[in-house]
């Protein structure tokens, strides 16, 4: 009796919002939606962790808000005024920081799976470009936020950094000023990185997020390539809709759990306050997602013939990352249904170097 | 008169004669023959002449100015061919007397054991900056030892002998019109400050032992106070007062004790400074003054330890100790602190235990109020170092756990400032001012300590908080995974 009451509550509750939402109709479309089952399906789950990361990211942005100051006498106080005296500001904190790096993780994970299933090609294109585009700005979201706490690391590796982008020839001077508010790393760089942080990242991320998400529900999840010739009996999966959704759910619970395990056994240190009168501390590193690129540039001369070490080296990753970005171009052979070793020999070498140039990067510091 | 009379009285004659021969030789010196017979300011030098101690050693005035000596004709005697120059320039007349007394060739050659490295010296010192005026260095060998007249430095006669040369130094440093225009700023009172210390005292009735000026700064390596290589430097002048005041055949006719230097090395004072270079901490004249030296008299011992040591001068000054000191003729800081041999002063001194310097007068028995401030402040010094103590272990050990207890671990740092301010309090000698000292520490310390506790707990409470979410956790994904099972058995 007291079930049926439910039952009849909660379909009270189901019709009024259909009768104004159509949501049964949206229900229809997630159930017909449908994602191959097979031995990789693993890897699609990352996506959705993720867009996971990001959401927490964003509750937890907004609590940091309400007690951090971007300048550049209150921003180092406002954190450790956070960390030590806000209720749960140290968990918020090193939830922030700690999913932040985990959802870059996530996207690393989901680009190289969606590049070696090769899901990149025709007609997903434009998911692979918007999802590049989002690891870029995760990546920018990452070096902004890197500065807010004011502390000395992140003082002397923002230093470092935008002298790199300065680098560049032509835009490279008026960049490193864009970056910077002036000439050196000081509080207008803070406020900028700031306003980066906080308004411009995330605008450009929601357009791309919603485009990215857009595309993936209009075109649905890709097949594996050698489904291209197999009968459609033979193709086994399962609906979006509660199966898969309820499968991600659970790795978001596992991830969560996760989150709060790294936030309370390795909260996430502040250090000392930025002085930019002292010297650069021994250990200056950047985050983790750019040591690969920070330990090439090490290792690259001051100058190869007539052209500046760093400038190559930029120049190198730079042509590298719009290889990656154009990877549904020149595959010629993947849209033709042919099996392509050499980009799965290219994305083993970037892993790879990857990987062996960050560890690389930490062992040598 | 026989052969052996004519024998002698020819030897005698040869005598006579070959001494008659070799002093007219010796005297050959046409110059002051003839100045002899001239008057006034000609007449003047050659007669002075006859007692300087470089007429005694054959030394023509030619030796200095030049000339021909055995010529009688002046034209001659005084010509440019014969190297006279005459008075010698002021600019440079210094290099007459450098010609010889900076080589010890010449040196020996007059028997003479005098150093050779006096121009060396007096070039290194502030006497051979240039003059105001830009008339030669500002002091030079005359200007000290004159001319025409000079004697040996152990010569009563001499202006460098010891009984001399503080109207000799005194001649210029106490004249304002010719110290102003070097340095503005320096006192011209030495002289008469000397005159009231015992040194001046006893150098004014004609003891050449008490030091005097060069006794102190040096002859011809005098440097300002300031300059490090000044004998007067604030770490060198210790050695210094040393040098005769450690000297017991010297001290032993003045009855003075000499083991003050040895006391001093190895006092809070000495180590600050010989040891450890900071010239800030007080050598001997800081305390008994420079040129008008004395021993401070017991009533103002309070005054000069309160140069430096203000607040425990103030402190104690308004103290009921003071009055009962010097009613009893104790030498005030000095009767807790001692003088030369002061050590660093630990807590151990205040109290009622044997160490204790109160112990010295105030007993159980006779002075209970005494006895029980001492222990009372003693007591609560002790219990604000070990909860200071204790606090910054619990501290430590939340910081361990990755607790941040910065903001608690800045504040103690202001329990060293609290304890000295509380050591300074205690020359009140009273416990209600002390207290009011000593409590802020005291709740400091408890603020701190309750903070650090409770991020020991925190701690705790995030990891009961962390296992009771990976429960729920644990719980909600079985449930999950349970769910999907089922509903994937069922399609």
């Amino acid at each position: 009796m007291k079930n049926s009451n439910n039952q009849s509550s909660k379909n009270i509750i189901y019709k009024w919002i259909d009768e104004r939402y159509n949501i049964s109709g949206l229900l229809e479309f997630a159930k017909k939606k449908s994602v191959p089952e097979y031995r990789e399906t693993i890897w699609y789950y990352f996506g959705g962790i993720a867009l996971l990361l990001f959401i927490i990211q964003v509750i937890s942005g907004i609590l940091l808000l309400m007690y951090y100051q971007g300048t550049e006498d209150s921003a180092f106080e406002s954190v450790k005024y956070i960390s030590t005296k806000v209720s749960f500001g140290w968990l918020i904190r090193s939830v922030h920081s700690w999913s932040a790096n985990l959802m870059i993780f996530a996207i690393f994970i989901h680009m190289f799976s969606v590049y070696f299933l090769k899901s990149f090609r025709r007609p997903r294109e434009l998911t692979w470009y918007t999802g590049f585009g989002l690891l870029l700005v995760a990546m920018g979201f990452g070096f902004s936020g890197y500065l807010l706490p004011w502390n000395e690391l992140a003082f002397f590796a923002t230093k470092v950094g935008t002298d790199i982008a300065g680098q560049l020839p032509l835009i490279g001077e008026p960049l490193l000023k864009l970056l910077r508010g002036g000439a050196d790393v000081t509080g207008a760089t803070l406020s900028r990185f700031y306003g980066f942080h906080v308004a411009f990242f995330p605008g450009i991320f929601t357009i791309l997020l919603t485009l990215h998400l857009i595309f993936i529900q209009r075109q649905g999840i890709a097949e594996p390539e050698d489904w291209k010739d197999l009968p459609e009996s033979e193709k086994k999966s399962i609906p979006f809709f509660p199966n898969f959704t309820l499968r991600e759910l659970l790795f978001w619970l596992i991830v969560i759990n996760i989150l709060a395990i790294l936030a309370v056994f390795f909260p996430w240190e502040l250090g000392n306050k930025a002085d930019p009168f002292t010297s650069a501390p021994v250990g200056i590193k950047p985050e983790w997602y750019f040591m690969f690129m920070f330990q090439t540039l090490k290792y690259i001369p001051g100058e190869i013939l007539f052209l500046n070490g760093e400038f190559v080296g930029i120049s190198f990753f730079g042509i590298a990352g719009l290889l990656w970005f154009l990877v549904p171009f020149w595959d010629n052979r993947t849209p033709a249904g042919k099996k392509n070793k050499l980009i799965t020999y290219v994305g083993i070498i970037v892993i790879t170097y990857i990987i062996v140039l960050t560890i690389l990067g930490y062992l040598l510091v | 008169m026989n052969d052996y009379s004519m024998k002698i009285l020819t030897i005698i004659f040869l005598v006579i004669i070959s001494s008659y021969v070799l002093a007219q030789t010796k005297s050959v010196d046409e110059c002051r023959v003839c100045h002899l017979e001239l008057d006034d300011e000609l007449l003047i030098p050659a007669q002075n002449y006859s007692s300087d101690i470089h007429y005694s050693k054959n030394i023509t005035c030619a030796g200095c100015h030049g000339g021909n000596p055995k010529s009688d004709d002046p034209e001659i005697a005084m010509s440019e061919e014969s190297g006279f120059i005459g008075i010698p320039d002021r600019t440079t007349r210094y290099e007459v007397c450098v010609k010889c007394h900076a080589d010890q060739q010449t040196m020996n050659s007059y028997g003479s054991k005098l150093p050779t490295d006096q121009f060396e010296k007096l070039k290194n010192s502030i006497h051979f900056e240039s003059s105001y005026n830009n008339k030669g260095p500002i002091a030079d060998c005359i200007t000290c030892h004159s001319v025409h007249n000079i004697s040996k430095v152990d010569d009563p006669r001499s202006k460098v002998y010891p009984t001399n040369v503080i109207s000799l130094c005194g001649s210029c440093h106490s004249n304002a019109d010719i110290i102003k225009n070097y340095n503005p700023g320096l006192p011209i009172d030495q002289v008469a400050k000397y005159k009231t210390s015992v040194h001046g005292k006893m150098n004014t009735i004609g003891d050449p032992n008490v030091a005097e000026c060069v006794s102190c700064h040096g002859s011809h390596n005098i440097n300002p106070a300031n300059d490090p290589r000044s004998q007067v430097y604030a770490a060198n002048i210790s050695a210094v007062c040393a040098k005769c005041h450690s000297n017991v055949q010297l001290m032993k006719k003045y009855k003075i004790p000499t083991d003050q230097y040895e006391s001093y090395v190895k006092s809070v004072h000495g180590i600050a400074l010989l040891e450890k270079g900071d010239i800030s901490a007080p050598a001997c004249n800081d305390c008994h003054g420079n040129h008008g030296a004395v021993p401070p008299g017991v009533e103002s011992i309070s005054k000069v330890c309160g140069s430096c040591h203000v607040l425990n001068m103030e402190l104690f000054e308004k103290s009921p100790h003071q009055k009962a000191f010097d009613e009893n003729g104790f030498p005030e800081c000095e009767t807790c602190h001692g003088n030369h041999s002061i050590r660093y002063a630990t807590d151990d001194m205040v109290g009622t235990q044997e160490s204790s310097v109160c112990m010295e007068c105030h007993s159980i028995d006779d002075d209970n109020k005494g006895y029980f401030v001492a222990g009372e402040m003693k007591m609560l010094i002790d219990s604000l170092k070990n909860e200071d103590k204790e606090t910054k272990e619990i501290l430590k050990e939340a910081t361990q756990k990755g607790m941040d207890v910065s903001e608690s671990e800045y504040s103690l740092k202001d329990i060293r400032q609290i304890l000295i301010q509380s050591r300074t309090t205690i020359h009140t000698f009273n416990l209600e001012k002390f207290d009011e000292s000593i409590n802020e520490g005291f709740e400091i310390v408890s603020k701190s300590k309750q903070a650090g506790i409770d991020a020991v707990d925190d701690y705790y409470f995030r990891r009961v908080g962390l296992g009771i979410a990976t429960i729920i956790v644990t719980f909600l994904v079985i449930g999950l995974y349970l769910k999907i099972r089922r509903l994937e058995k069922k399609s």
